[in-house]
């Protein structure tokens, strides 16, 4: 055993260096976020609750087209539609099992309208299924509250908006109608 | 007063029954702020523990957690008790108040300022070794009675450990004993005012270190704290208690490291004792009210000791706390009354 080992030992180095490190970390803020108290600011683009859009008359944007429920990974969306007066396609029913979605954001990709978005709000529990099972009237209550005012205007421009208002298609493709085509402004 | 109290009791025996009054009143006080230090020990520890983990600690009971003890002594003074069917009944419900009972008979020995200690006994140190290896015998009963093999595995592991560090512990005191000459905690004390800055801890270093590294062991506190390792046993020798007997382990436990850190405190650090200028200086009142407090702080910087080692040292295997206690400690305090006695006896001029 050398010197230096033995001295090392008899004077215990290595525990007063953790002890050190204990000490001097007792007088560092700690991280500890007070949730309930202090909430985390979501990053932009966060994907919440499901809301459905509504348009300028207030009406629903969405037309059953089914697109969202075709694309959605965990197979969470149902929709129900039935033919209308002048052959127009009704969404009578539009539910999301809130408890399975897994919060991918490709229905809202899918959709040409824009009709789904998801919202900043994370904060939601319940003691029943059924507080979790968004029915048509309850998610167009939630774009009334988490997508009104300028905020929620902001947010949906910036992150829901339909994709597909990017695009520019060939003359003569099958397009959706809302799509603009090039050179025919 | 006196002679309301002379009709009653035979002539004579005012002074003796006036004593037991203030015997009991006197423990009665004891026994209140004792366990208001334990419970707020527990909230010492985890705001000392949390900051060093970089978390708060507790926070939402009342003004800066402040009432977090009291939440959990009504905590688990309502939850359910549960008895093993496989348990020994008797022994069951006695060990838990061998445990406690022990370590809260430790305080009446223990001298809070000059003047006021319950017992002011001469084997004052005989005593509190006495008490803190009957606590054991709570911790081995219980492991035993309890018919788990965890609570058994705690049990044993206890006993041996704490068997093989009280032996540490005796002989690293008999140094402080050798140097004040008496076993009265209150000589102790006032043995200390001739050395330089009131304490001991100084000339017998030797024996303050091992006395530190037994007491850890002795209360089965981190690094050694074999006999309810979590990660092994459960929870030791408690794994089946529930509830207020559960609660009855857990104090007696913080009642014994505040009654180690008394002892540190009293032996090796000096106590209640002041300097001379002090004492002289000021009123009866105020220089012993400060002697309280000096008494209080040094347990409390004890006590961050024992905080501190938790939240920085590992758990020792069992067959490097054998060796630690019987291969350097024990060897350590033999050394140290050796030299002791040798200075003692130079000083007087017989070497």
């Amino acid at each position: 055993m050398t010197t230096n080992k033995f001295f090392r030992m008899i004077f215990f180095v290595e525990i007063a260096k953790g002890m050190a490190l204990t000490l001097k970390t007792m007088f560092t803020p700690p991280v500890t976020r007070r949730y309930p108290l202090v909430k985390r600011p979501v990053q932009p683009g966060f994907r919440g609750l499901h809301a459905l859009a509504k348009n300028e008359e207030g009406k629903l944007k969405c037309v059953g087209c089914g697109l969202c429920g075709a694309y959605c990974p965990s197979q969470c969306i149902h929709i129900y539609t039935t033919e209308g007066e002048d052959h127009n396609k009704v969404v009578d029913r539009y539910e999301i099992e809130v408890l399975r979605c897994v919060y991918c954001g490709l229905c809202v990709e899918a959709c040409p309208f824009g009709a789904i978005s998801l919202s900043e709000h994370y904060e939601y529990s319940g003691y029943t299924r059924e507080e979790f099972y968004m029915t048509k009237e309850k998610l167009l209550e939630n774009w009334d509250k988490y997508f009104g005012g300028d905020k929620g205007a902001r947010y949906y421009r910036d992150f829901w908006r339909p994709k597909s208002e990017d695009f520019t298609a060939h003359e003569g493709q099958a397009m959706f109608s809302k799509v603009k085509v090039k050179g025919k402004e | 007063m006196t002679s309301i109290l002379e009709n009653i009791v035979a002539p004579g025996s005012i002074d003796f029954m006036l004593n037991i009054g203030i015997i009991l009143l006197k423990i009665a006080i004891v026994i209140g702020m004792g366990l208001l230090h334990v419970a707020y020990a527990t909230y010492f520890e985890r705001k000392v523990i949390g900051h060093m983990q970089v978390r708060l600690g507790p926070r939402e009971v009342g003004p800066l957690g402040l009432l977090q003890p009291i939440a959990d002594g009504v905590k688990l003074f309502f939850k359910e008790d549960i008895i093993p069917s496989e348990s020994d009944k008797p022994i069951f419900y006695l060990s838990p108040v061998i445990f406690f009972i022990s370590a809260l008979t430790s305080l009446s020995v223990i001298p809070f300022f000059d003047g006021f200690v319950i017992a002011d006994i001469n084997i004052g140190l005989l005593f509190l070794f006495a008490m803190s290896s009957l606590a054991a015998y709570g911790i081995v009963m219980s492991g035993w009675s309890s018919g788990s093999k965890y609570s058994f595995l705690g049990g044993l592991r206890s006993a041996s450990q704490v068997i093989s560090y009280e032996i540490a512990m005796g002989l690293s005191l008999v140094g402080v004993m050798i140097m004040a000459g008496s076993l009265n905690l209150t000589e102790i004390v006032r043995a200390q005012q001739a050395y330089p800055l009131g304490i001991f801890a100084i000339p017998q270093f030797i024996g303050f270190f091992v006395f530190v590294v037994a007491a850890f062991a002795e209360t089965n506190r981190l690094p050694f704290d074999l006999p309810e390792a979590e990660s092994e046993l459960v929870a030791g020798y408690f794994t089946e208690y529930s509830g207020f007997r559960f609660a009855l382990f857990f104090l007696g436990e913080y009642t014994g490291m505040l009654v180690m850190s008394s002892i540190a405190s009293v032996c090796f650090l000096g106590g209640w004792g002041l300097p001379g200028f002090i004492t002289s200086n000021l009123p009866v009142f105020a220089w012993k009210a400060l002697g309280l407090a000096f008494f209080l702080v040094k347990v409390y910087a004890f006590m961050f000791l024992y905080y501190w080692v938790r939240a920085t040292l590992p758990r020792y295997r069992y067959d490097q706390l054998m060796a630690i206690g019987w291969k350097l400690l024990l060897p350590l305090a033999l050394a140290n009354i050796v030299l002791t006695g040798l200075v003692k006896i130079w000083m007087k001029g017989l070497l």
